[in-house]
C-alpha cells in the first residue's frame, strides 16, 4: 500500500517538472506558433550549465537559477528575432529547431561526454533531502519544482490575462495584423514571450540537473512527454498544461507501480492518443490563453 | 439539370450563428445571387453547401439524395463546384498544373498527361493560355481569380459557387468578369454567386436571395427584393452606418 | 515537366541491372570489399530517404516516424528470424507490412482531426518511436532489454557471398523504392498528393480523396521503410532498442530529401548520395563530432536559403554544376590524399553542390493575354 501511494505521490510530484518543461513550449507553439525543438536543447543545457557551476565553482544549484534564467532567456530572444527575420512558418520552425536542437546536442556530448553526469551529495545536498508527510517522502528538489512550476503557472495565468504584455499576447495570437492595428509591435512583444518560454526551460532545467543524471540523449526522451502534456493541457494554456503535467504525472507513476519503469512511457502515450480521438483541443482547449 | 434544395442549416462558430436555421433552393438554369451584409453568411453558406464545412444541421439534398453528410470531394463529383473569396490556387504548382488537378478526378478521371491537354484548353477559355507553365506568383489578383474559375470548370459542374469574384477588382476587370460569368452562365452551368457590389448583382442574378445573421430574410426578383424594406434596413441600412 | 512515365522507372531499371553485376567487377578486379559496403549503405539511405520523401515530400506532412518504420522492419527480423526461425525472405515483406500497420494507425488516429493535423502527426510521429523503445524494453518476446544477436540468421547462397548479398539485397529495395516513388509522382496519386501539400482544403473541394490518398502514401511509405529495415538487419551484427529507435534515420533522411529536393524523386536520391558520401569521408577522417554539427546547420541552411533543393537547382544550372563538379575533381587531385574512390566521389559531389549553389541566373515573364471568346462547348468538344 505504502508502495502504491508512494509511487503515485513521486509521480505528481514529477508534474512539477513537467509542467515547467512544457510551460514554455505550449507558449510558444499556442501563441508564437514556432514548434520550438530547441526548447529541449535549452533545457538540457540549462542543466549542465547547473552541474558545471556547482561541479567546478561550488555554486549551490539553486543559484544556477540567477544564471541560466538570463543566458536562456536572451538566448529565446536572439532565436525569436531571427525566426521573425526570416518570416519562418509553422513547420519551417519545427525543421529549423530540429536542426539546432542537432547542433545542440553534439555540442553537449562534445563538451560534457555521452557519460553521466550527476552533481555528487556536497554539490547539491537538496538530492537526498526529503519532507516526511507521515510514511511518504517528498525529494526536496521534486517538491520544489513542484511548487515553482505552480507559481510559474498562476504568475504567467496572471500576467496574461491581467497585464498589458498580455493583452498584447493575446492579440498577438488571434491576429498579428490586428495586434499591429492596436498598436503593438508584434516582433516586441513575440521576442519577450519566446524569452519567457526560454526562461521556463532554463529553470526546469535546473531541477532536472538536481534530480537526476544528465547525459546528452536525455532530450530526446522529454519529446513524448512534453508533447503529451502540451497537447493533452491545450495549446497556449497555463492552467491546462499544470493539470495535464500532474495528470501525465500520476499517469506515469501508476504505470511504473504497475509495470516497472519502461511502461510509464507507453501508458503516457495511450492518454496522448485517447487525448487525440476524444478531445483534440485539449482539457482547456485553445481559447482560454 | 441540377436540382439543390437545403433545409435548416445551422452552423456556429463558438457563440456566432454564421447560419441560423437556412433553407432555400436552387433552381437550374438560374443566376442566384446571394447578399447581405458582412458576416451575414453568405460564404458560410457555400462553405457549407460545397462540403468545405459541416453543417451542425440541416440537410442538403442534390437531385433528390442526401448529400448532406458526404465528403467534400464526392460532392464536386455530383456537380457542385466553387471559387474561394480570396484566391486559393496550389502554390507549388504551375498555371496548367493547377487546372490539370480537378481534371484528374471526380466522376470522369483523367491521366495525368490528359489531365494537363484538357486544361490546356481551359486556361484559354478564360485568356491564361499564355502562363500555362508560370509559377502562379507571376499572376496578379485579376488572374488568379481567373485561375480559380478554370479550375472550377475544368471539373464539369452543373452548378458552379462563385464567392466575391469580383471583390478587389478595378472597374475594367469587374466588366470583363461580369461578362466571363454571362459566358460561363450562357453554356448552361447554373450559377450561385456572393457578391457585395449590389448594383452588379442585381443586373446578373436571376434571382435573389438576401441573408442577414444568418436568416434568409428576402427571396425573389432582384428589382422587387432590394426595394423590400427589411432589405434597406438590414444591408443597406447596415452599409451606409459602416461606410 | 515533359509527360514521359515511363523513362524514369525505365531508367531505374536499367541502371539496376548493371550495377547487378558491379560485385563481380569488385571481385575480379580485386577492389576491397568496402566498396561493396559503402554502395550497399547508399542503398540502404536512398530506400530510406525516397520513402520518407513518398509521404512527407509530396504531401507536406512532416514525419519523424521513419525510425520507428525501420526499426519495426529490424525487430520483425531479429524476432521472426533469430527467436522464431521463420524463413528470411518472406519475413522481409512483414516487415514492411508490420511497419504499414504502425503508420496506418497513426493515419487512423491523427488524420481524423480537423485541425493541427499537419502539427500533430509531426510530433506523434516523434513519440512513436520512442513509445516503441519502450513496448520492445518491456516484452521479453521482442528483445526485454537484451538485444538479439544476428550474426547466426542463414542467408541464401543465390546472391553471392555475404557482402555480395548485402549489396544485392540493398539494390533490391532501392529500385523498388526509387521505381514506386516515380510511378507515384507521374500517377494521380502523386499530384493529389501535390494539390494536398499546397492547400488540402482546395485539394478535397477539387474531387481528391484527401484522407484515402494519405493513408495509401503513408502505407507505401512506412512499407519500404519496415522491409528496408529488415533488409538492413542482415548488415547489423546485434540490434539493440538504442541503436534502432533513435533520432539517427529520421534526422538523416530529412536532411537528404530536404537537400535534394523534396518535389523530385531524384531529390532524396541525390542527398542519400552527398550526405553518406561526406558523412563517412568526415567520420573516416575522425570528425564524427563536428558531421553531426554540419548536419544541423545544413538542415538550417536548406531550409532558409535553398527551398527547392540540390537536384531542381543543378537542373536548372547545368553549367555551374558541372563546372563545380570539374573544379572539385581538380581540387582532389591537388589538395589529396586520393587514398579512395569514395573520396574523389566525394570532392566531385562536393564540388558539384558547391557549383549548384552560386545565384545566378534569371526567369522571364509572359505576355497578359486577354480572355478568349470561344465558348465552354468548345472547349469540352475540343
Amino acid at each position: 500500500m505504502s508502495l502504491w501511494t508512494q509511487s503515485i505521490v513521486s509521480g505528481l510530484l514529477s508534474g512539477g517538472i513537467y509542467a515547467m518543461m512544457s510551460l514554455g513550449m505550449s507558449l510558444s507553439w499556442g501563441v508564437l506558433k514556432i514548434i520550438n525543438l530547441a526548447h529541449f536543447s535549452f533545457i538540457l543545457l540549462s542543466g549542465y550549465f547547473t552541474y558545471q557551476l556547482a561541479f567546478s565553482y561550488g555554486w549551490d544549484p539553486f543559484a544556477a537559477i540567477l544564471v541560466c534564467v538570463p543566458v536562456f532567456a536572451l538566448a529565446g530572444m536572439a532565436l525569436q528575432w531571427a525566426f521573425d527575420k526570416l518570416r519562418v512558418s509553422e513547420f519551417e520552425s519545427l525543421l529549423l529547431t530540429f536542426g539546432l536542437f542537432i547542433i545542440f546536442e553534439s555540442i553537449a556530448s562534445t563538451v560534457w561526454t555521452a557519460d553521466f553526469r550527476r552533481m555528487d551529495t556536497v554539490q547539491n545536498p537538496y538530492q537526498s533531502q526529503s519532507v516526511w508527510l507521515g510514511d511518504i517522502a517528498l525529494p526536496v528538489p521534486q517538491l520544489a519544482a513542484f511548487v515553482v512550476a505552480v507559481i510559474v503557472a498562476f504568475g504567467t495565468r496572471y500576467l496574461m490575462e491581467k497585464t498589458d504584455f498580455g493583452r498584447a499576447v493575446r492579440a498577438l495570437s488571434q491576429d498579428r495584423d490586428v495586434a499591429r492595428a492596436f498598436g503593438i509591435d508584434p516582433h516586441r512583444v513575440a521576442m519577450r514571450l519566446a524569452g519567457l518560454a526560454a526562461a521556463f526551460a532554463a529553470i526546469a532545467g535546473v531541477f532536472i540537473a538536481m534530480s537526476r543524471a544528465l547525459w546528452p540523449g536525455l532530450a530526446v526522451e522529454w519529446f513524448g512527454i512534453v508533447f503529451s502534456v502540451v497537447i493533452l493541457g491545450g495549446l497556449g494554456s497555463t492552467l491546462g498544461t499544470l493539470i495535464a503535467a500532474v495528470i501525465i504525472g500520476f499517469v506515469g507513476g501508476v504505470a511504473t507501480v504497475v509495470g516497472g519503469p519502461p511502461m510509464a512511457p507507453l501508458a503516457i502515450f495511450l492518454v496522448l492518443i485517447a487525448t487525440l480521438l476524444f478531445r483534440p483541443q485539449g482539457i482547456m482547449g485553445r481559447s482560454s490563453i | 439539370m441540377a436540382d439543390l434544395r437545403f433545409e435548416d442549416l445551422v452552423k456556429h462558430f463558438g457563440g456566432v450563428h454564421a447560419l441560423d436555421g437556412v433553407s432555400g433552393h436552387v433552381d437550374d438554369g438560374e443566376i442566384l445571387g446571394l447578399v447581405g451584409p458582412n458576416g451575414s453568411g453568405k460564404s458560410t453558406l457555400i462553405n457549407v453547401l460545397s462540403g468545405h464545412y459541416e453543417a451542425d444541421s440541416g440537410r442538403v439534398v442534390l437531385d433528390g439524395e442526401d448529400i448532406t453528410d458526404r465528403p467534400a470531394h464526392r460532392i464536386i463529383e455530383m456537380g457542385l463546384a466553387r471559387t474561394y473569396q480570396i484566391p486559393r490556387p496550389f502554390s507549388t504548382m504551375t498555371a496548367l498544373e493547377n487546372v490539370s488537378v480537378p481534371l484528374m478526378f471526380g466522376a470522369e478521371p483523367k491521366s495525368p498527361g490528359e489531365a494537363r491537354e484538357a486544361a490546356r484548353e481551359w486556361l484559354e477559355f478564360v485568356g491564361l493560355e499564355a502562363y500555362a507553365d508560370e509559377p502562379i506568383t507571376s499572376l496578379n489578383l485579376h488572374q488568379l481569380k481567373y485561375l480559380e474559375l478554370a479550375r472550377a470548370l475544368a471539373a464539369r459542374p452543373r452548378i458552379l459557387f462563385l464567392d466575391e469574384v469580383l471583390s478587389g477588382l478595378n472597374p475594367a476587370e469587374v466588366n470583363e468578369s461580369i461578362e466571363m460569368v454571362r459566358r460561363i452562365h450562357d453554356s448552361g452551368i447554373t450559377i450561385v454567386i456572393v457578391e457585395h457590389l449590389v448594383r452588379v448583382v442585381t443586373s446578373l442574378a436571376t434571382r435573389i436571395m438576401v441573408l442577414d445573421r444568418g436568416k434568409v430574410i428576402a427571396d425573389g426578383d432582384p428589382g422587387e427584393v432590394m426595394r423590400l424594406p427589411e432589405v434597406v434596413t438590414a444591408y443597406l441600412g447596415k452599409r451606409a452606418q459602416s461606410a | 515537366m515533359r509527360q514521359r512515365p515511363w523513362l524514369g522507372p525505365a531508367v531505374t531499371l536499367v541502371v539496376a541491372v548493371a550495377l547487378w553485376f558491379y560485385p563481380n567487377l569488385v571481385d575480379a578486379a580485386g577492389w576491397p570489399i568496402f566498396y561493396l559496403l559503402f554502395a550497399y549503405t547508399v542503398f540502404f539511405w536512398v530506400t530510406q530517404a525516397s520513402s520518407w520523401n513518398l509521404f512527407t515530400g509530396f504531401s507536406g506532412y512532416f514525419s519523424f516516424g521513419q525510425g520507428a518504420f525501420y526499426g519495426v522492419g529490424v525487430y520483425a527480423l531479429g524476432v521472426l528470424v533469430v527467436k522464431r526461425g521463420w524463413p528470411l525472405l518472406p519475413t522481409f515483406v512483414v516487415g514492411g507490412l508490420l511497419a504499414s500497420v504502425l503508420g496506418l494507425f497513426i493515419g487512423l488516429v491523427v488524420f481524423r482531426l480537423r485541425r493541427l493535423r499537419g502539427e500533430i502527426f509531426a510530433l506523434m510521429t516523434l513519440a512513436v518511436a520512442f513509445v516503441l523503445g519502450a513496448v520492445a524494453r518491456i516484452s521479453p518476446t521482442i528483445d526485454g532489454g537484451q538485444g538479439i544477436p544476428l550474426s547466426s540468421v542463414p542467408t541464401p547462397d543465390a546472391l553471392g557471398t555475404h557482402p555480395q548479398m548485402i549489396f544485392r539485397l540493398g539494390l533490391i529495395t532501392a529500385v523498388l523504392a526509387v521505381v514506386v516513388v516515380q510511378v507515384v509522382q507521374n500517377s494521380r496519386l502523386g499530384w493529389g498528393l501535390f494539390s494536398i501539400r499546397d492547400d488540402e482544403d482546395v485539394a478535397e473541394t477539387l474531387g481528391v480523396p484527401t484522407f484515402r490518398f494519405k493513408m495509401i502514401a503513408l502505407g507505401l511509405t512506412s512499407f519500404l521503410a519496415g522491409l528496408s529495415g529488415a533488409v538492413h538487419a542482415l548488415q547489423v551484427s546485434y540490434v539493440t532498442i538504442e541503436e534502432v529507435f533513435n533520432i539517427r534515420v529520421p534526422l538523416m533522411v530529412i536532411l537528404m530529401s530536404i537537400l535534394g529536393g523534396t518535389r523530385h524523386w531524384m531529390g532524396p536520391v541525390l542527398g542519400a548520395l552527398v550526405v553518406h558520401t561526406m558523412s563517412d569521408r568526415l567520420n573516416r577522417a575522425g570528425l564524427e563530432a563536428v558531421s553531426d554539427i554540419i548536419v544541423g546547420a545544413l538542415l538550417i541552411l536548406m531550409i532558409v536559403a535553398i527551398k527547392e533543393g540540390l537536384y531542381l537547382r543543378m537542373r536548372e544550372r547545368p553549367l555551374v554544376t558541372a563546372i563545380g563538379a570539374a573544379v572539385g575533381v581538380a581540387a582532389g587531385f591537388v589538395l589529396g590524399p586520393l587514398d579512395s574512390a569514395v573520396t574523389h566521389l566525394a570532392y566531385t559531389l562536393l564540388g558539384a553542390v558547391l557549383g549548384a549553389m552560386v545565384p545566378v541566373g534569371r526567369r522571364r515573364r509572359p505576355q497578359s493575354g486577354a480572355p478568349a471568346t470561344q465558348t465552354i462547348e468548345e472547349v469540352v468538344g475540343g
